[in-house]
């Protein structure tokens, strides 16, 4: 069989995407996954992070509520690595309306969702940062969740079961022999590579941007792009995630998740064509900014390290053009039953929690194409990495008395933290001391996880993700990449594309020790480093 | 305590005003937090073109030697600068490629200096350049914690074992013409660079790390000690946390460790730089002069402070304290008679004064001469 065929071929490198590649490899199948850019560059790394309980959506949408809870779980066991069970909070402010509070426990546990009323006292004891003004708190399995470590460590599992990974290539066509698509035209974007790739079945897994793939194939799947802005502070504020107990609206959840936590989110309908390029408006920043503070009064005071935007991928229901029908929920299109092409599926909607099931579903109608009889396995091994309950367990077990980088690497890295253990101190050196990621620590990353520019490291192993933003570890991460790929002149021009990404983040709220710090990195890199 | 002159702000600019007014006879002060530019100092003054007898020789009062030869510099990512004022142990070169063959080192596990950078940059000149990393056991020490190969730390090192460094790059050294080293020499012993250039059979050229400065650090401990020499006060760690200010005339400060004592004086001078020393703050609506609520020019629509792309220039860069043609200070529109502004604080496009290191030097000899003048 030829290098280039497959059994499948999925488009997309968000989770959904390489949660499904995995679940195709493990089936057995010979797996292709093309992503345009990098992995969780989509909705997938711009959301808040959060684990749902289900809660939020219990009242309203009870189907999405009792998904989020059973995935929840589901994530708890195989993707301990990257998920910090924190609990959460439902808290009811003064303008809130008190009686909202039954309602939504009633629904939750309807769901499956475990939702116990708590005194607010015993509230700002557990949750210091809280808004001491509450009258009511409902404390949920809410946690959070690392989409980027999420992301890659689905990718490097289905690498593992014998997948192969282009990223930085994008489709540019497919081939298509009457009504069946039998493969896709590719082009590497960093080498301009052609090449074709065949697979009977192809899936689409690109989120909004699945509304054009659908359209390179022929067929229409109708997207609502609603872009949804959040903002990163510098500290991690509060341990619980925190949410309003009312109605779901704006910029009433506030997640922690590492060494920050995160407010969001707007809502905002953008039309199709400005996916690529959203930005964040000063009215979101002081929307959410004054929100938040509702949720814990100290984000009034706490500096802001980044402002970022993501776009949902909302499918409209294939029976009202208009849109007016949104689904929040799972997506699943097999074309060949929709529109008479066969060996195309797309797979969106759904939420960052839910991308298992997703998977699965997407899996379960490419194996029912292949003939393929082999039950989902997902929900029951654990992701590489994630073979350990514990981050001080796993370093403790590498280390014996770890230092605080190392157990950083542990709870980046799971039991894959092992593979940086070399004896060799070099490698312990760190190269981002915000986060406190080592030089081993990178070398692992561009060794199994498909790094090429300083920018992807960032998504893998948090380099850059700091309070610094990147203004050291940025060109010395630069010198470790130039000795993996040995081109120093990429690396230049690299270095400079992460510069710009860190600083399109910073200027939405460039202000106060924002403004300091941005300051100071102009300075060094244009007088100083001379980039 | 009644001084002639209060500087507010201990960097270049505050230190060399100092320097010039202690010479002249004046009883001054200098406040400083500590923190300051000249830790990322790259060693050159670009904006200054013309040789100044002046400037040359208030830093060599101090041991800080400069050279002038106008050409261009290294920078640490191996790309080339106009320069033509500098630090000694900066070298600038009539034209970039500044010999045939070159050796590059660097010590094995430091990854602030940036070996494969340099050597591409040079390599594009038209030099043929080879790698080679020391590994001395005295760095090992450092290497025992994962954050201390830095160049401070580095220098403080090499102050001691320089000439083992010497001894490896001659065995190193076969028929290149000049070596590229980290500047990570002379921080307390200031002889270090020149004994290094003596001892090595090539042209020695130290290129630059990642901050902090060696020199620059190496620049701020000569000039504060040379300060302290003509009888200055350097209140170190120290910030001005209220002023008295009557009928356009400063009559007092007061800092944060002298709380209950007034800092009395004939005349003032802000150099308390831009936003990384907290010269400016900011906050999402406005840029403030935190010491004295001075006016400041800046753009009222925050919208207009960024350019979106990071190597653009940025609009925030420019903003900065209010003065006259004589860098006094404006308040509420009208000057202080006895408050001068200098450095980076400054605000508005003053050509006449350049940018950057070279406006700290102009703008502070200026405004010492405005005091002088009185």
């Amino acid at each position: 069989m030829n290098a280039n065929e497959f059994d499948v071929i999925i488009i997309g490198g968000g989770i959904t995407g390489a949660g499904t590649q995995r679940d195709c490899a493990m089936r057995g199948l010979r797996t292709l996954l093309i992503e345009r850019s990098d992995i969780a560059t989509g909705a997938t790394g711009r959301n808040h992070g959060l684990l749902h309980s289900g809660a939020r959506y219990a009242v309203n949408d009870p189907e999405s509520a009792q998904e989020c809870i059973r995935e929840n779980m589901i994530l708890r066991r195989i993707a301990s690595h990257c998920i910090d069970e924190t609990d959460g909070l439902f808290i009811t402010l003064p303008e809130d309306d008190l009686a909202y509070q039954q309602t939504f426990v009633d629904a939750c546990r309807n769901a499956g969702i475990s939702a116990e009323i708590i005194d607010p006292d015993l509230a700002r004891r557990m949750e210091p940062s809280v808004n001491p003004d509450l009258i009511g708190a409902v404390k949920v399995p809410d946690g959070s969740v690392d989409p980027f470590r999420l992301c890659a460590a689905n990718m490097l599992d289905a690498k593992m079961h014998g997948g192969q990974v282009r990223l930085h290539t994008e489709v540019t066509g497919f081939i298509k022999e009457g009504d069946t698509i039998k493969g896709v035209h590719t082009r590497n974007r960093q080498t301009g590579e052609e090449v074709d790739y065949y697979a009977p079945v192809t899936v689409n897994a690109c989120g909004i941007w699945g509304q054009h793939i659908a359209e390179m194939a022929g067929v229409k799947v109708g997207m609502f792009p609603a872009k949804g802005a959040l903002l990163i502070f510098a500290h991690r504020v509060n341990n619980l995630v925190i949410n309003r107990c009312r109605k779901p609206s704006n910029a009433d959840i506030l997640v922690p998740g590492d060494t920050v936590c995160i407010i969001g989110t707007t809502s905002t309908r953008i039309p199709f064509e400005e996916c690529d390029t959203v930005a964040v408006t000063p009215d979101e920043v002081t929307l959410l900014i004054t929100e938040g503070a509702k949720l814990a009064p100290s984000l009034s005071s706490t500096r802001i390290l980044r402002a970022y935007a993501g776009v949902r991928p909302l499918v409209s229901a294939d029976d009202d053009p208009t849109g007016r029908n949104i689904s929040r929920g799972i997506v699943c299109l097999d074309h060949e039953t929709r529109d008479g092409l066969k060996g195309f599926i797309t797979i969106t909607g759904g939420k960052l929690m839910t991308y298992r099931l997703m998977a699965e579903i997407a899996t379960d109608a490419v194996c029912r194409k292949l003939g393929v009889e082999k039950a989902c396995q997902t929900a029951d091994i654990p992701l590489p990495g994630s073979e350990e309950q514990s981050y001080e367990a796993v370093a403790q077990k590498i280390w014996e008395s770890p230092t605080t980088a190392q157990k950083a690497a542990a709870a980046r890295m799971g039991t894959r933290a092992a593979r940086i253990r070399t004896g060799d101190k070099r490698d312990d050196a760190l190269i981002c001391e915000c986060e406190e990621v080592s030089v081993g620590e990178i070398k692992a990353a561009i060794d199994r996880l498909e790094v090429s520019t300083l920018t992807d490291l960032r998504r893998r192993t948090r380099v850059g993700m700091g309070t610094c933003q990147g203004e050291f570890c940025a060109c010395r991460a630069a010198g470790l990449l130039v000795k993996a790929h040995g081109c120093v002149e990429r690396e230049r021009a690299d270095l400079e594309d992460f510069l710009q990404e860190r600083w399109k983040g910073n200027f939405p709220i460039g202000w106060g020790d924002t403004l300091r710090e941005a300051e100071y990195t102009q300075w060094v890199y244009k007088l100083v480093l001379g980039l | 305590m009644r001084f002639d002159t209060v500087i507010i702000g201990g960097g270049l600019t505050g230190m060399l005003a100092g320097i010039t007014l202690q010479k002249a006879g004046q009883k001054t002060a200098i406040i400083s937090t500590g923190q300051n530019a000249l830790h990322f100092f790259s060693g050159s003054f670009e904006s200054i073109k013309e040789p100044s007898q002046r400037i040359v020789e208030l830093f060599a009062e101090a041991g800080v030697r400069l050279h002038y030869s106008p050409g261009v510099r290294l920078l640490p990512l191996g790309t080339f600068k106009e320069s033509a004022l500098a630090l000694e142990d900066v070298d600038i070169f009539p034209t970039p490629k500044f010999a045939r063959k070159v050796l590059i080192v660097n010590f094995s596990g430091y990854h602030d200096f940036f070996t494969s950078f340099l050597a591409d940059g040079l390599e594009k000149q038209g030099m043929t350049c080879r790698l080679r990393f020391l590994s001395l056991p005295e760095l090992e020490t450092l290497q025992q914690s994962p954050s201390e190969m830095r160049s401070v730390q580095i220098a403080r090192v090499m102050d001691r074992v320089w000439e083992k460094v010497v001894q490896e790059v001659r065995v190193l050294l076969k028929d290149e013409d000049a070596v590229v080293l980290p500047q990570v020499f002379g921080l307390q012993d200031t002889s270090v660079p020149g004994r290094i250039r003596q001892g090595i059979p090539a042209h020695v050229v130290f290129a630059g790390t990642l901050p902090p400065s060696v020199p620059g650090i190496r620049t701020l401990i000569l000039l504060k000690q040379r300060y302290q020499l003509l009888g200055g006060t350097y209140l170190m760690g120290d910030e001005v946390i209220r002023a008295h200010t009557h009928e356009g005339v400063v009559h007092s400060v007061a800092t944060r460790n002298l709380d209950n004592h007034y800092i009395e004086a004939a005349n003032f001078i802000l150099s308390t730089g831009g936003y990384f020393s907290k010269g400016l703050i900011s906050n999402p609506f406005q840029v403030l002069e935190p010491v004295f609520g001075l006016d400041v020019e800046y753009k009222e629509d925050r919208n207009q402070w960024y350019n979106p792309t990071f190597k653009e220039d940025q609009p925030y860069m420019h903003f900065g304290v209010k003065a006259d043609e004589n860098l006094h200070a404006l308040k509420d529109g009208k000057p202080l008679e006895n408050l001068f502004v200098a450095g980076s604080i400054l605000g508005g496009n003053r050509p006449e004064f350049g940018f950057a290191a070279g406006q700290c030097i102009k703008t502070a000899l200026f405004a010492a001469d405005q005091i002088l003048k009185k």
